[in-house]
This record gives structure tokens, sequence and C-alpha cells, in this order.
């Protein structure tokens, strides 16, 4: 353990320093801090287990976020000036206990705002939030329904933004002309797959099979591979597949001989894949979530403070951990600071009126507008561009942004008769 | 088509291989001690975070760091008889409840020690085994049908032909009559549970390169081992084997040629048919069911 503890970047050296800094600020007169008062905001995602990848590095760049913010003065309410502080309860993406989680954020803990993965966890959460009126936040839109007017997705509108992906392939790569996909068979494959059947359909490329549903307890992906690429497929989609099973599907995919174009909706630690494969296979694989060092998140209509800096903090502090999430849930407190410092106050009710006011929003990849009436039910997911992502040189690079409104303008309906048949739209879920 | 048959006929062995190893080192803990070790699958995590350790971390040879596992994780097993079963020997209950609590303290060791991601292993080899341009054996999965096969063999060896071996099966069949002979109980158990556990550690250790190590991945392994000894008949290494062979070609033939989820449910209705015809499984005797 203390070799993991030193791995990540503690020295001995720094915990002294640290040590001592930490006992010399607790021997300061109160007064000398900046400000007393203290805003919490919950953070209730899974921190362990197979979905912890999009929980964990989530809550390290809040932490950062946070100091940020804190050392540039705080949150400004009208009753003045608050520290903002993070209160994390690990749901192990289990229904019970993100309902328990939830429960104890809210009445034990006093937070403002509870910021969620979603997806499977979402239901257990819901009665809590109709009883108590807390604003809460999803990674996953498809957690939206009317019935959910305090639940916002204002990060990302997964799994819609993997449109923008396949569309990119098909006027890029033209010669791409069939395709598979596999997925785990739950609340995140399942729109997922929905999503890209519409987008493959809308660029004209044939699917081979019917999408590839496994159990999310398979640990051996090799049969998975066998089926998948026995049709000769110029794509091999993996859906929304959890960084656990990408990994070792493409491993499958390298061994088994494939060298057609992936695509996938992430490709967290895609370092290590291609450790585990090799550079050239990897070079054009086509997923979503960009490093933020890349150049093109410095562009005028990015939302995100000096995302170059908030990465290299993040490898600093988490070597090795950036991850499609490391970004989100600061965003997201971006949105929500914005609007508390609007409306002058941390109430969930003041707060969410003064986010929607308008009808936009500003998104991390820029301006956007809140949307989702036909597919959700409710107008509360924030869309707008999202960027596609190429591995190019063992390195993720932003190829383009795309407007995923603009795609729905144009296929709406193939989006809408997908979800349907995957019992997907709102009022389909039970 | 046939090459299709073929890579699917090799997946299949593979699994078969890993699936073995575990299910009859949970066997041979049933047999010899009456007890279900729920346990089994964090043991076999644990032989996979052997590799992480000394493999990875300390960049060692990798058959050392799985020799190593295979050590350790016998070690654990014995610390458990003595811990865990023993004082429960009477109470089968008592010991089911004490694996459970043992393996949640295993996952939040595992979590302590590690993180809760899932672990980077850098590959033992890329090299691969390419019978034709679609029908392809990794050499890491080679490993490990082969250390299935010879690991076997050898305990097969060891039951029928040793002295060691013989006191284990007459303890299995009956173990008044057996410590009327003279035959040590706890020593019996002991060897059950070295070999019981090193063998649930050397299959997590050889396939921890092929899989997603995380400190939860005894879930999906214990569930499948269990299937495999119902179908078998609970106490039969036979059984545990020819279960193996038949739930992995089942489950990877319909995974190939269906879907994983309808895979999962053709391998529970197997379990439930074979409950159905034969409540004490394939190889079972009415005494241990």
């Amino acid at each position: 353990m203390l070799s993991k503890i030193m791995k990540s970047g503690l020295t001995r050296r720094t915990f002294l320093q640290s040590t001592a800094a930490a006992a010399a600020a607790s021997s300061m007169p109160r007064v000398a801090l900046a400000a007393d008062k203290v805003i919490k905001i919950g953070f209730l995602a899974p921190l362990t287990g197979p979905v912890a990848a999009w929980g964990k590095p989530g809550l390290d760049g809040c932490e950062i976020w946070a100091e940020r913010v804190n050392a540039a003065g705080g949150i400004k309410l009208a009753d003045g000036d608050y520290q903002v502080e993070f209160v994390g309860y690990d749901n192990e993406y289990d229904p019970a206990k993100a309902r328990t989680g939830a429960t104890k954020l809210i009445r034990e803990d006093g937070v403002s705002f509870i910021m969620m993965l979603g997806g499977d966890t979402w239901p257990g959460v819901q009665p809590v939030a109709d009883k108590t009126g807390m604003l809460f936040s999803t990674l996953l839109p498809s957690d939206l329904s009317p019935d959910t007017t305090t639940l916002i997705a204002p990060a990302e509108v997964h799994p819609i933004y993997n449109v923008t992906g396949v569309e990119w392939l098909a006027e890029n790569k033209p010669e791409l002309k069939t395709a598979v996909m596999c997925a785990q068979d739950d609340a995140l494959g399942l729109p997922s797959v929905a999503t890209y059947l519409a987008a493959f359909e809308a660029a004209g490329i044939e699917m081979l099979d019917d999408p590839l549903l496994f159990d999310p307890a398979t640990t051996d992906f090799a049969p998975v591979v066998t089926k998948l690429i026995s049709g000769n497929p110029d794509i091999v989609c993996l859906d929304t597949c959890y960084s656990d099973y990408v990994h070792p599907i493409a491993e499958q995919l390298f061994q088994q001989g494939f060298k057609g174009q992936i695509i996938s909706c992430t490709a967290d630690f895609y370092d290590q894949m291609i450790a585990k494969t090799s550079e050239e296979f990897m070079e054009g694989f086509i997923f979503q979530f960009p490093d933020f060092d890349d150049a093109a998140l410095n562009s005028d209509q990015i939302n995100f403070a000096d995302p170059n800096g908030f990465y290299a903090e993040f490898n600093k502090r988490f070597p090795g951990q950036w991850g499609a999430v490391s970004w989100e849930y600061a965003s997201i407190m971006d949105l929500w600071k914005a609007a508390a410092e609007k409306a002058g106050s941390a109430e969930p009710d003041a707060v969410a009126a003064a986010m929607k006011e308008g009808g936009t929003g500003k998104h991390a990849f820029g301006d956007a507008k809140w949307w989702g009436t036909e597919l959700f039910g409710i107008d509360n997911a924030l869309v707008g561009d999202w960027p596609v992502v190429a591995i190019e040189g063992g390195k993720a690079t932003i190829k383009e942004f795309r407007s995923i409104p603009a795609w729905y303008d144009k296929h709406g309906d193939l989006l809408v008769k997908h979800m349907k048949a995957y019992d997907q739209m709102w009022d389909q879920r039970g | 088509m046939l090459d299709l048959l073929a890579q699917t006929g090799l997946n299949a062995i593979y699994a078969a291989s890993y699936i073995s190893l575990i299910a009859v080192g949970l066997v041979l803990i049933f047999g010899v001690m009456g007890v279900i070790n729920f346990a089994h699958g964090e043991l076999y995590m644990a032989g996979a975070y052997s590799v992480v350790f000394l493999y990875t971390d300390w960049q060692l040879p990798f058959f050392i760091a799985v020799a190593a596992g295979l050590i350790f994780v016998g070690f654990l097993g014995l610390a458990m008889e003595r811990a865990l079963f023993r004082p429960l020997r009477d109470n089968p209950l008592g010991g089911l409840v004490a694996s459970i609590g043992f393996l949640m303290i295993l996952q939040a060791l595992a979590v302590m020690g590690f993180g809760v991601r899932m672990e980077n292993i850098p590959p033992v080899t890329q090299y691969v085994i390419e019978f034709s341009d679609r029908v392809r054996l990794p050499l890491a999965r080679l490993y490990v049908i082969i250390a299935a096969v010879v690991l076997l063999s050898m305990l097969w060896v060891f039951l029928k032909k040793t002295r060691f071996g013989w006191a284990l099966r007459a303890a299995a069949q009956d173990p008044e009559a057996a410590a009327l002979q003279g035959i040590s109980i706890n020593q019996t158990a002991r060897i059950a549970m070295f070999i019981g556990a090193g063998l649930a550690g050397i299959a997590g250790a050889l396939t921890a390169p092929l899989v997603s190590v995380n400190p939860h991945m005894g879930h999906s392994v214990i569930v499948t081992a269990f299937i495999v000894i119902i179908v078998g008949g609970v106490g039969s290494l036979e059984g545990a084997i020819v279960a193996s062979v038949a739930y992995a070609f089942v489950h990877t033939f319909v995974t190939t040629f269906f879907d994983g989820v309808i895979a999962d449910i053709t391998g529970l209705s197997l379990m439930l048919l074979v409950l159905i015809v034969k409540p004490t499984g394939l190889f079972g005797s009415a005494d241990r069911a």
C-alpha cells in the first residue's frame, strides 16, 4: 500500500511539508480565513466496483475545481462568500445504496446540490428527489422523464453525442460500409445501442448482425469477439462499454486479427490499450472524450476554465487516472456556481431556475440549449456541440466539434425509432 | 464456418481450463471439510493481485509471480482453515457465513492496497499461434490450458497414488471412520485447503493479464463455479472437471452463435435440468448432496 501511495506522487518530503503547512494553518486565527461559510455539494457516484472509473476520477476533478474556486474567493451569494466542499458517498452503482446515500447527504450533511453518474442508480434516488426537492445532476440524460423535474443533465447527453463519431466516420472514411456492435445489457448499454443503430442507419452503414449483448459479469471476451468479427465487418462498435470491457475486447480484437475500424463511446486509459495491442492497431480508434491538453480546447467557444492547466494538475496528482469523467462533474459545478451566483442563493429551486433561464447555458464545449422534450419528456438536458476524438500516433486528438442538435434535426425520427425498439423512450422505461 | 467453429472450440477449451481449476479447488474444500467456501472467488482475485504486485509492480518474471501466487493463496487457505473453518468444523452454516465475511475482508484489503480501478498488467507475450487467418490461439491463453491439464493431472495422481491422497479421499468419504484409522482430520483439512486455495490462486494468477483485475473480480467466477459443481455433483472432482468442460463449451458456443445473455440463461437452465433429472449432479452421491 505504501508503494501505491508513493506512486501517487506523495513523497516523504511532500508529506512533511504538507503536515507542517496543515499545522501552521490550524494555528492561525480564524479571522485570517477568507470565508468561514461553507456550501456542501454531494457527490453520489460509484467510487468502488466496476463502474468506479466513471465516478472516482470525477470526484478527484471536483477537488481540484474546489481548490481553484476557493482560492479565488469562493462562491459569491447574496449573503456573502462561501467556500465549497464536496461530500462523497460511494453508491457502488447500486440503487439501494444510492438511495441511502442521497438521504444521508441531504439530512446529515446538508448538501445544496447532488451530482450523480445516474443510470441504474437513479431509480433508487428518485423518491428522495421527489420528497425533498433536492437538485440532482446526472451524466446520463436517459434518466430524465417528465417526472424528474429536479434532475438535470448539464454535462453530457449520453448517448446522443455518439452520433457525432459515426457521422464523422461516414464523411471521412466513406469506404467503411458495414458494422457490428456489442454492449453490456444494462441501462448504459441499451440506449447507446439504439443511438449507434440510428447513427449507422443515418450514415448509410449496414449492420451485419443484431447488436451482441453480453452480461455485465462477463470476464472472457474471446467468444464475443469471435462472433463480432466472423462476418468481416469494416467497423466494430464497442458502444458504451465500461473500460473494464473496452480493454479486453480491444485486446481480443487485436489477438484475433481484426484490422478494421473501431469506434467506441469511451477509451479511458487508452495508453494501456496501446501497450496491450500496438500503436498501429489503435491508430484511428474513434471515441468521444478528449484529453484536456488538446489545443482545440483553447478556442473561444470552450467554456471550461484553463482546460490545459486542469489536465496538467489532474495528471500531477493522479497520474494515469485521467478518464472520460475527470472534467465532467467539474464542468457541472461551473454551471451550478454561475447559476447560484446569478440567483444569489444555493437553494435548489433558485439555482435550477437561474440555470435554465432563457433556455440556454454555457456547456463546456460551447454554448448550448436546454433540450430533450421529444426524447426525455422534459427539457433538462443541455445539448450543443461535442468533440469527435481519434487516437493518432498514440495520442487522443480532437478531429472536430460536431453539433448534436443539427444531427437530430435531420435524423431525429431514426433515433426515436430505435429508442422505441429498445424500450428506451422515457415513457417505456419501467 | 469451419474456422468459426474451430476458433469457438479453442475459446471453449481455454474457458474450460480456468473454470475447472477454480471449480476443482472449491469441490476439494467442500469434499474434505464440508464447507461451502464463498470466499473462493476472492482467492482467485488474490492470485491475480499477486501477479499485479510481483509482475507489474516489482517486475519479477511472470512465471515466478504465478508460482508465488499459488503459494501465497495456498497459505491464505491455510490461514482460513485454522482461523475460520477449524473452530466451526461442526457448524457448516457457521463456516459458510465466516467465508462470506472473509471475502468482504479480502475485497476491502484489495481496495486499500491497490485501489478500486482495474489494474493494468502488461501482456506476458503478444505471440499468437495462427492456425489460419481466422483461427488463432494467443500463447498467454495456451499457458492457462497447459497449466490446467498439468495441475489437474498432478492432482489426480496425488489423490489416487499417494498415501496423503488416500487419506484425503478417506476423510472426504467418512471423516469419523478416517479418524479412527489414525488419519489426522486437521492434517487432511490443511492439505485440502492449501491445494484448493492454491488452484484458485494459480487460476487468478495465470489469467490476470487476460481479464480485468479488480477487487470485485471474484464475484462472476464464483457464480460460474457454483453452477459447475452443482451440475457435476457437489463433492465430485471428476464431476467438476466434466461439468467445467460442458459448461464452457455450451456457454462459449451459445455466446458465439446467439449472445452472451442467452448463454447465461442456457447455463442456468442446464443446472436446473440436472437438478430436476439427477438432483445429486452428474457424478454426485446422495451422501454429499
